[in-house]
C-alpha cells in the first residue's frame, strides 16, 4: 500500500481519530458482514490505543491516517486468523487488503464519507429498527462516536444506549441486512427513512436543550456532513436531500451567535447577524438553489425555505413574514403539527400585530396540548409583553419557568421575568 | 547541562479502551503538544515506548544465572517508556515533567538525575 501520492494531511485533523473509526469499521463490515460488526469494532479501537500508547513517546507518524488503516487492518487480521470460527481464508485476507488500500486511495484523505460509509448508512438506518435506534447506531457505526458520547448528546444513560444498539444490532442481523446501496425500485422509501435520521441527528444536536453543548454541535455538524455527501452522490442526490442540507447550514450557520458570551441564550431579533458563518450561508444558498431542481416539494423543501427566509434576511424587520408565514400554512395542510402551529402563530402575530396571537393562541388552548410544554405559556408571555401588559407577561414568563427544567431555557425566562419587574417597578 | 530520565509508568495499561476516539485524538494532541514545547526549547533528549510485556529478570545467585520473567518488583505498575531531558536542576526538570500529560490520567513519573561523568 503506497501513499506517496496522497496529499499531504495535517496532523492534528479535526475529528482524525473519529473519522478514521467510521470509515474503517464501514470497510471492514463491507469484507466480513455484519455479524463481525463488534469484533471489528473492537479491533479498530485497539489501533486507536495503540497510537494512544505509542505515539507519545515516538512522535506521531509523519502520515498518522496511514499508519491507523495499517494497524486497524492487522488488528481484524490478527482476530479474524485466531478465531476459528470464522473460518478466514488467506485469500479472504487479502481481500481486506485491498479493499482497505482502495479505500484508502480512495477519498481517505477528504472529509466527504466513503462510498462503504454510505452502505453502511443504509444498513444503520434500516427500516426494521426504530427510529432512536437509527439515529444511535449510524452515530455508533459510521460517524465513529462511543456509548457515553451517544448518552451525553441524548441526555441518556449509557446502559439504556448500550442495549439499544446491541439490540438495533442483533435486529438487523436476524433480518440479514446486507451492506449495499438500495435497489432503484426500494431506494425512495430507503432514503427516506435515512433523511429523518439526520433530521433526527440535526435537531438533537440543534435543540437548545440541556445536554453536553460541544457533543451536541459535533451532532449537527455530523448530519450536515453525511447530508452533503448524499447530496453529491450520484444515486442519493435528490431535490429533497437538496433541502435538508439547506435546512441545516442555514440554520447552523446562526450557531455562533444564539448565545451570548456568558451562556445566555438570544432570541433571533438579538443576536448580531454580521457573525453568521457565511460559507454556511453560501453552501445553504447552493443547496437551496439545487433542491428546486424538480417536481417535488417535500417537508423539508418548506422547512429549508423558513430558515432560509429567517438566515438571508438583512435584518429583523426585514424579514419576509409572508413568505414564511406561507411556508408554514403549506406545511400544516401536508401535516398537521401543534408546534408547528405554534411557530405559525408567532409569524401570524409579526404580520398582524400581538392582539391577534393573543386571540389565535386563545383558540391554539382550546384545541391542543402541548404535554406542558412550556413553549405555550413563553409564547403567551412573549405576546403580552409586546402589547404592554407587563405583569401578566411577568406571571406567563413564571408559569413558563415552573414548567422547564432545562437550564439556558430557566436563565433566559429569569432574565426575561427580571426585565419586566423592573420595567413596572420604574 | 545534566540530563534526567523521566520513567513513565502506570497501573492498568489497559485503562484508555473505554476511550471514544475523539477523547484518543484529544490525549494524542496533548502529548503532540507537550512533546513539540520540549524539542523547541531544546531540553528534549530522546525518548522511547517499552514493549507491552513483562520483560526478563536476570539474577547469578551463587555464581548460577536465574533468568525469571518479570515484573521484577511486586507493584502492579507497568513502565510504559521512557523520556530523556535536560535541565539545568531538579527544579526545572520537576518543571519539565509536571507538564507531561501522563501525569493527568492516573500516571506516575519517576524522574532521576543521569549521574554526569568526568
Amino acid at each position: 500500500m503506497s501513499f506517496a501520492h496522497s496529499p499531504s494531511v495535517d496532523e492534528s485533523v479535526d475529528h482524525l481519530f473519529r473519522r478514521h473509526a467510521g470509515r474503517m469499521v464501514s470497510v471492514l463490515t463491507r469484507i466480513f458482514g455484519f455479524e463481525k460488526l463488534d469484533l471489528i469494532e473492537d479491533a479498530v479501537q485497539d489501533a486507536l490505543v495503540t497510537a494512544l500508547r505509542k505515539w507519545p513517546y515516538t512522535g506521531m507518524p509523519d502520515n498518522p491516517t496511514a499508519w491507523l488503516i495499517q494497524v486497524s487492518k492487522n488488528r481484524v487480521l490478527d482476530h479474524l486468523r485466531a478465531n476459528k470460527k470464522f473460518q478466514t481464508t488467506e485469500e479472504d485476507l487479502e481481500t481486506v487488503s485491498n479493499a482497505i488500500a482502495a479505500d484508502a486511495g480512495e477519498v481517505y484523505f477528504s472529509n466527504e464519507v466513503s462510498e462503504d460509509q454510505l452502505r453502511m448508512i443504509f444498513a444503520c438506518c434500516h427500516p426494521v429498527i426504530s427510529p432512536d435506534s437509527q439515529v444511535a447506531l449510524t452515530l455508533k457505526t459510521v460517524c465513529g462516536f462511543n456509548i457515553p458520547e451517544i448518552a451525553r448528546a441524548f441526555l441518556s444513560t449509557d446502559y439504556s444506549i448500550a442495549k439499544l444498539i446491541s439490540r438495533a444490532k442483533q435486529r438487523l442481523r436476524l433480518h440479514g441486512v446486507r451492506l449495499g446501496m438500495p435497489l432503484p425500485g426500494e431506494l425512495k422509501e430507503r432514503l427516506e427513512s435515512v433523511l429523518k435520521v439526520l433530521y433526527l441527528m440535526f435537531n438533537e444536536g440543534y435543540t437548545a436543550s440541556a445536554g453536553d453543548e460541544l457533543i451536541r454541535k459535533d451532532l449537527c455538524f455530523e448530519a450536515i456532513r453525511l447530508c452533503e455527501s448524499l447530496a453529491k452522490h450520484p444515486v442519493t442526490m435528490s431535490p429533497e436531500v437538496h433541502a435538508l442540507a439547506t435546512l441545516f447550514l442555514a440554520q447552523a450557520a446562526r450557531f455562533s451567535t444564539r448565545c451570548d458570551n456568558t451562556g445566555e441564550l438570544l432570541l433571533l431579533s438579538e443576536q448580531d447577524r454580521s457573525l453568521w458563518d457565511e460559507q454556511m450561508m453560501d453552501r445553504a444558498m447552493q443547496h437551496f438553489r439545487l433542491s428546486a431542481s424538480g417536481e417535488t416539494l417535500s417537508d423539508y423543501h418548506l422547512e429549508a425555505e423558513i430558515a432560509v427566509c429567517h438566515t438571508f434576511a438583512k435584518n429583523y424587520a426585514a424579514t419576509d413574514w409572508h413568505n414564511i408565514l406561507e411556508c408554514y400554512d403549506a406545511l400544516q395542510k401536508r401535516r398537521f403539527s401543534p408546534v408547528v402551529e405554534l411557530n405559525r402563530i408567532v409569524v401570524l402575530a409579526e404580520i398582524e400585530g400581538a392582539e391577534k396571537g393573543l386571540i389565535e393562541l386563545e383558540n391554539f388552548r382550546q384545541n391542543y396540548d402541548l404535554n406542558g410544554s412550556y413553549l405555550l405559556d413563553l409564547t403567551e408571555a412573549h405576546f403580552l409583553s409586546e402589547t404592554g401588559a407587563h405583569a401578566q407577561a411577568a406571571e406567563s414568563y413564571t408559569k413558563a419557568l415552573n414548567i422547564t427544567e432545562n437550564r439556558s431555557i430557566r436563565r433566559f425566562l429569569e432574565k426575561k421575568i427580571n426585565e419586566l419587574k423592573a420595567s413596572f417597578a420604574s | 547541562m545534566p540530563q534526567y530520565l523521566l520513567l513513565l509508568s502506570h497501573e492498568d495499561p489497559t485503562n484508555f479502551s473505554d476511550l471514544s476516539p475523539e477523547e484518543v485524538q484529544k490525549i494524542v494532541e496533548e502529548y503532540k503538544s507537550w512533546r513539540g514545547k520540549i524539542q523547541a526549547d531544546g531540553t528534549y533528549v530522546g525518548s522511547n515506548k517499552l514493549r507491552d510485556e513483562s520483560g526478563k529478570s536476570l539474577l547469578k545467585p551463587n555464581g548460577q544465572l536465574r533468568i525469571t520473567d518479570g515484573p521484577f518488583v511486586e507493584a502492579k505498575e507497568v513502565i510504559g517508556g521512557y523520556f530523556l531531558v535536560s535541565a539545568a536542576d531538579y527544579d526545572q526538570a520537576v518543571k519539565i515533567a509536571e507538564g507531561c500529560p501522563h501525569l493527568n490520567y492516573g500516571g506516575r513519573i519517576e524522574l532521576r538525575e543521569v549521574e554526569n561523568v568526568g
